[in-house]
């Protein structure tokens, strides 16, 4: 058991062990229902206009597989290790608790830096901007929307890693990482989604 | 019973039964690295009828995003049934958005 909490021991399940943080989970769900809502009309939007290229590029033309099936295989091993990062919240470590969370912030950013090349890529080489064609305008807010939930979460990950260097884990700080864990999983699972209808079906046609 | 018993008390159950290890998460994981790789495989063959195709790449991802909020975000756990009502809410409106969304535009 942890010496650092001079009240007794940090208790079993520490994200749930005051109503404070049973709220904070239980709110951060209805938070994640409103985003899927959020997403759901970004697809919607996407999926009623992906054939409208306006002469511009086509989703063919345009989709690299390689460089979607690395961007896929990185935020699913981030994913992987936001778990890793929540087991070692139940066990107590803190130390492999950082090291977890710091490894899927890497995961993220590295996500970043694949999107943002592809994008830069699209706008440059291959003329395809924000108001090319409504294709491209609802793509960029797709996808785009998604790539700045990455970037949220690796901002708020990052703070949520130096809280618990200047706080340790207690039961106020386990419920944020809990919580956090949450987020970057929904933003894998909406990745999902972006793969399968954005890259994979607009290679189907 | 003293306060030290009931601290090792609560600590023999700590280290027992609620320590799931992480050989379920990998599982899962493998499981979606598979899923994952039969859709890109499918897409990137060519040459397969392109409405079993569609079909096929909708049912990897449903059953990836499936079994990753199951053991993932735990919602297959005790207690869940708020956050599973939240999420099928959502899921929900969105279905309706996406389909309200194509039944303007394609007719």
């Amino acid at each position: 058991m942890s010496a650092t909490h001079a009240d007794g021991a940090l208790p079993q399940e520490p994200e749930k062990a005051t109503l404070e943080g049973r709220n904070k989970v239980l709110g951060f769900w209805l938070f994640l229902g409103g985003e899927a809502v959020l997403f759901g009309t970004l697809f919607a939007t996407f999926l009623a206009l992906r054939n409208q290229t306006n002469e511009g590029p086509t989703a063919n033309e345009l989709f690299h597989l390689p460089m979607t099936a690395a961007a896929t295989l990185i935020l699913l091993v981030s994913s992987l290790t936001s778990v890793f990062a929540v087991q070692a919240l139940h066990r107590h470590k803190v130390a492999a608790l950082r090291v977890w969370l710091m490894v899927t912030v890497l995961l993220g950013l590295g996500f970043l830096g694949l999107e943002i090349y592809e994008f830069a890529d699209y706008v440059t080489a291959e003329k395809f901007g924000m108001t090319t064609s409504a294709f491209s305008s609802s793509f960029y807010t797709l996808v785009g929307f998604h790539g700045a939930h990455v970037a949220f979460g690796v901002l708020w990950i990052s703070v949520i890693i130096g809280q618990l260097f200047k706080k340790g884990l207690t039961v106020v700080t386990a419920p944020k990482v809990y919580v956090s864990a949450m987020y970057w999983h929904f933003i894998d699972v909406v990745w999902v989604f972006i793969f399968t209808v954005v890259y994979l079906l607009g290679k189907v046609g | 019973m003293t306060t030290a018993d009931r601290q090792a008390s609560r600590d023999v159950v700590k280290h027992s039964a609620r320590h799931e290890g992480p050989q379920k998460h990998i599982i899962v994981f493998i499981f979606s690295i598979i899923l994952t790789a039969i859709a890109f495989a499918a897409v990137a063959a060519g040459g397969v009828n392109p409405a079993f195709t569609v079909i096929l790449l909708l049912a990897m991802a449903v059953l990836q995003v499936f079994v990753q909020m199951g053991y993932w975000m735990h919602l297959k756990d005790r207690g869940h049934m708020m956050p599973i009502l939240f999420m099928v809410g959502g899921f929900f409106i969105a279905g309706t958005a996406i389909v309200m969304a194509l039944y303007w535009v394609w007719w």
